[in-house]
């Protein structure tokens, strides 16, 4: 019923290939182009994380809280973010006595990696006329939500690897966080999927450029966000808890576990789990973009632009949030988690299946 | 109210005749205290004593306990008063003997006294019959002697073996098949708010116990005082107590208690002065107990306490304009204070009235950002609840006595300065909870903000040929020996009292401080048990804590 | 809910507001009240040696030495152990000794902090305020009256 209206459904690996070995391709030079791309991709996300941890964070901070922040070094202070980088990484990296090498280790590694992971199949429009998106299985939203959930797995090990009952208290909460959260965060995006009949991510979105009403001139894209702002809304709060920012950040939690998992990390482990942290935020606005706001959609600027304003746009709410939501306790985030996130995405995803089969 | 003790209130206050039929032979002597009359008990006859004059007399509140050292006895005194009616006191004075200092302990009376009494034993160095927990409290355990007995050799180095120190990385295995988990919240943790170590015991997220290890800001602040003149030197060092904004109101305390010793009159105009500062200390201290608490419920630098700051700094600078200082103030000097108002007048007060018209407007936002926020009020109502009952053992007093419904404010129950000439309210909540404490706290800004508002007002019309700031008071004071009085004033935290006694110099004999916040909180572990361990964090951001005056 | 939903409206009014409450020190030097209590200046050419600020002071900062002719020789004052509390300003008959506006001062070790008269008298003023001038009106309720015994030396 929906015709695709995908404009350049050339994949990123392939179009590097073409422009560096021609029309015909061989399996590793196919091997290359797809490193190269995924190295391109990482390195925008890297970029985007970079932007936001010493710079923008600061700055969005200071003007909730009337203050100045960051405007010493370089234009608006941006010049921070070389300083930054090499201040931390020139850090002595302590590794404190009694933690369990390998899983210590691993920890800020893989919470890096499976955050960069997930951009591989997230359609983040085109610039140039070179679309960026690096695969796109039929399976797509599936891959996303999986490898974001190891995430989950490098914050418990990083916990518990710490030898630190603070980390070890972290990692737990992490845990406990994530089971309650991420079902309805996956029940959630699955009435999209209803409606779709399809967890291809490029046709999740192509499906959301269909206009939905026209209010005095202006067309409004079907994007889920308008057709179901129930789920949207359901979708961003179990994408904070997701997260883990404010009200939901209890595996952090400074005031009360000092800062979870990541205690006893220092120096270029420290800079994995911060940057981690902020590409997950960005990941987590990658999919917010992707399943309700129409991905890369938008007018007269280029997809890949609209694309990147749309996730700093949720990266802006998770601040937001932050400044003005205190952080609920324990006990009511698992509550509020299998009580209430959980009941009501289940209510939506049942309420969708019966419009959907009613209506089409 | 006892039949007893209806007896002995009588109009001039407490009949302490009826008292010395009440403990019968237990008395041994008499002693007049400036404050109150002593009575002096067996060391073996203290509980008894106090269950009497608790249980019979009405006197649930024990306000301190004041350990010392004489040539040939030690000596504990235990300042008693009522929360219904702070005018009536009572000190009962248990003399020890010099070669084996026990005395029975309070500590079964009024659960205040243990904190009191191990903080006399580690000093001091009476040692507490019948005490639960006899430890030290501000010192290390590792001290030799009590500093403050006579026969403590003040040059002998406190040399401690390597072996006894407990190495902190070593393999501990107490209690391993246990399911509990022990946890040390602070020294050095983002919500003990200053060098706080609790030692807490964990089931799983809850706290099934938790000893809070003070005395890492032990600074010997009433030893400071027992070694400067009365006069001047000892009023910079109030500041330092409370340093949280509270200087003035922590100043006052030892301007009460310094000019009732000397017999000092204050003028007129001097105390509406001094209520008006001070009332700006309390505002700037309760904005900093908000923006903290806040600080531990939300999580990093939000934005509620970036806001409280700057509201404070507000109060910082009129404060400057006045004193001179922004938080060591050294402005009230026995007999007045030190400045009249800064010139132009007219300015200050103006600025002054833009302050206190703001602060409505300022209030409202933080109803809207807090107060008003459902996740907010999750977090704190019902949490940390301290009941009356508890909250009078443990000695609590100001927002947290109060938050827990008892009405208790020395500024109007037993008044100095200007307060009984003017018109506010004490406010009170029932909860308990830490939700009922931060409300105390942002109901009392707005009636600290009513006092200073009529403040302005008097003092924009007092005639100008009668502005007197001082009065006359000889350059050197030398107290008749061995008077001894005890007195408290409001603080920003609660009941700060302080006693002295003299010895016929120029400096105090013992100079002992009753510091709010070291009983707030004594109450910590009541609160907490059972809770989970951001419940914790809550209460101790709202029983406000300031380390420097907790361990002095 | 409504709740949660006014306190983010309340930080994002200060967000759009664009209002700052912090300056850019020391590009923009705070503005300091004229009572504001900084380092010492010392004059020795008013100074009559009488060591009461020495007496007054609560924490021995303030170190003078005298030769045996009573003459003063030096006039030490270590203002990193100082708690500002302008007692020896107070306490001087011919204002020798000042509590300037000027809170700007460094030193590498506590050594750097003990200042001897020359560096006392070199202290700037901080932006040009007399500290006398604000701080006359309390000199009566000091220095004569009073019934007590007056110790000057």
């Amino acid at each position: 019923m929906f015709a695709p209206l995908q404009s350049d459904p050339v994949l990123l690996p392939e179009t590097i290939a073409r422009l560096l070995f021609g029309s015909e391709i061989a399996i590793w030079q196919e091997a290359v182009a797809g490193f190269l791309a995924a190295f391109l991709i990482a390195n925008i996300m890297l970029a985007n994380a970079g932007v936001a941890g010493p710079w923008a964070k600061r700055k969005i901070t200071a003007a909730f809280t009337d203050r100045i922040a960051v405007n010493r070094i370089g234009p608006a202070g941006l010049l921070i973010i070389p300083a930054a980088a090499v201040q931390l990484m020139a850090k002595e990296l302590i590794i404190p006595d009694g933690v369990d090498r390998p899983a210590y280790d691993l920890a800020p590694i893989l919470l890096a990696l499976s955050a960069l992971l997930g951009f591989a199949v997230i359609p983040m429009g085109s610039i140039f006329g070179i679309n960026l998106q690096m695969a796109d299985p039929e399976t797509g939203l599936a891959f996303v939500f999986a490898v974001a959930s190891i995430a989950t797995l490098a914050l418990t090990m990083g916990g518990y690897a710490s030898n630190n009952k603070y980390s070890l208290m972290g990692g737990l909460r992490a845990i406990a966080q994530n089971i309650a959260y991420e079902i309805p965060l996956i029940v959630t995006a699955a009435s999209v999927v209803i409606f779709t009949g399809t967890l291809q991510t490029s046709e999740i979105v192509a499906q959301q450029s269909e206009p939905l009403v026209t209010i005095a001139g202006l067309t409004i894209p079907s994007w889920f966000a308008f057709v179901n702002p129930f789920a949207f809304v359901l979708f961003m709060v179990a994408n904070l808890a997701e997260v883990g920012r404010n009200p939901f950040d209890i595996p952090e939690a400074p005031t009360e576990i000092v800062a979870g998992y990541m205690t006893e990390y220092s120096s270029i482990y420290f800079v994995l789990f911060y940057m981690g942290e902020f590409i997950h935020i960005f990941l987590g606005g990658a999919i917010v973009a992707t399943v309700f706001l129409g991905g890369p959609a938008g007018p007269v600027l280029p997809g890949f632009i609209w694309f990147i304003i749309k996730i700093w746009a949720v990266f802006l709410f998770t601040q937001w949030a932050r400044s003005a939501v205190p952080r609920v306790r324990i006990d009511q985030l698992i509550e509020i988690g299998w009580k209430g996130m959980l009941v009501l995405s289940f209510a939506n995803l049942v309420l969708t299946a019966v419009i959907v089969g009613v209506m089409l | 109210m006892s039949s007893y003790e209806e007896q002995l209130d009588t109009a001039e206050g407490v009949d302490y005749d009826a008292i010395a039929d009440l403990l019968g032979d237990r008395v041994v002597r008499r002693e007049t205290h400036l404050n109150a009359e002593g009575f002096v008990v067996r060391p073996d006859q203290v509980a008894e004593s106090l269950t009497l004059l608790r249980e019979e007399a009405g006197f649930d509140h024990l306000s301190m306990v004041t350990a010392q050292d004489y040539e040939d006895r030690y000596e504990t005194i235990y300042h008693l008063t009522k929360y219904a009616d702070r005018t009536h006191e009572v000190s009962v004075v248990v003399p020890t003997d010099p070669e084996n200092p026990v005395s029975e302990s309070a500590a079964s009376v009024y659960k205040t006294a243990n904190w009191h009494e191990r903080e006399a034993y580690d000093l001091v160095g009476v040692e507490y019959d019948g005490h639960p927990d006899l430890r030290r409290i501000l010192l290390p355990e590792t001290w030799q002697g009590h500093p403050l007995s006579s026969d403590y050799d003040q040059d002998k180095p406190q040399i401690v073996q390597f072996d006894e120190h407990k190495n902190p990385l070593e393999d501990d295995h107490r209690g391993a098949d246990s399911d509990t988990m022990f946890l040390n919240i602070g020294p050095h943790h983002p919500a003990t708010h200053g060098v706080l170590h609790l030692k807490t015991v964990l089931d799983g997220e809850q706290v099934a116990d938790v000893d809070p290890d003070i005395g890492y800001l032990h600074r010997c602040e009433e030893q400071m005082c027992q070694q400067g003149t009365y006069r001047h030197q000892i009023m910079p060092y109030p500041d330092r107590w409370d340093y949280a904004s509270a200087g003035l109101l922590n100043e006052w305390a030892y301007a009460r208690v310094a000019e009732d010793l000397n017999d000092i009159e204050v003028p007129e105009y001097a105390q509406i002065i001094r209520t008006m500062s001070a009332e700006f200390c309390r505002i700037a201290a309760h904005l900093l107990a908000v923006g903290t608490f806040a600080l531990d419920i939300y999580g990093d630098f939000t934005a509620i306490f970036m806001y409280a700051m700057r509201d404070r700094e507000k109060v910082q600078n009129i404060l400057e304009d006045l004193t001179g200082q922004r938080m060591m103030f050294n402005y009230f000097r026995l007999g007045g204070v030190v400045w009249d108002l800064p010139e132009p007048r007219e300015e200050w007060f103006e600025n002054i009235r833009d302050f206190l018209d703001d602060l409505p407007g300022t209030l409202e936002e933080y109803h809207d950002l807090i107060t008003t926020n459902e996740i907010f009020q999750t977090r704190v109502i019902g949490t940390g609840v301290l009941d009356p009952e508890d909250a009078k053992q443990f000695g609590t007093t100001g927002p947290v006595a109060r938050a827990s419904g008892i009405d208790y404010d020395i500024r109007r129950d037993d008044p100095y300065g200007y307060y009984d000439e003017l018109d506010w309210n004490v406010v009170t909540e029932e909860g308990g909870d830490n939700y009922a404490r931060f409300l105390v706290r942002m109901q009392e800004v707005e009636e600290s903000a009513k006092i200073i508002s009529q403040c302005v007002d008097l003092l924009e019309d007092w005639p100008e040929d009668e502005r007197n700031i001082q009065s006359n008071v000889p350059r050197t004071l030398k107290p008749d020996p061995d008077t001894e009085v005890y007195r408290a004033v409001e603080g920003a935290k609660g009941e700060l009292g302080i006693y002295i006694r003299s010895d016929g110099t120029d400096k105090p004999g013992r100079f002992k401080i009753r510091s709010p916040c070291f009983c707030n909180l004594s109450a910590l572990n009541a609160m907490s048990k059972g809770e989970y361990v951001p419940d914790l964090v809550a209460t101790l951001g709202s029983l406000d804590v300031i380390l420097g005056e907790v361990d002095r | 809910m409504i709740g949660v939903l006014k306190s983010m409206a309340t930080t994002l009014k200060h967000a759009m507001d664009g209002s700052t409450f912090t300056v850019e020190y020391p590009d923009v030097a705070p503005e300091v009240s004229p009572r504001f209590r900084g380092v010492h200046k010392f004059s020795q050419e008013r100074c009559i040696w009488c060591r009461q600020c020495e007496n007054v002071c609560p924490n021995d900062t303030i170190q003078i030495v005298q030769d045996d002719q009573r003459n003063g020789e030096q006039y030490n004052l270590h203002i990193g152990q100082c708690v500002y509390c302008r007692l020896c300003e107070e306490v001087c008959p011919v204002d020798a000794i000042l509590l300037t506006q000027n809170f700007e001062f460094t030193g590498d070790t506590k050594d750097d902090l003990v200042y001897n008269k020359e560096q006392l008298k070199n202290v700037p003023w901080y932006k040009d305020i007399d500290p006398l001038e604000s701080r006359e009106p309390d000199r009566g309720a000091w220095i004569g009256e009073g019934e007590g015994e007056v110790d000057y030396q």
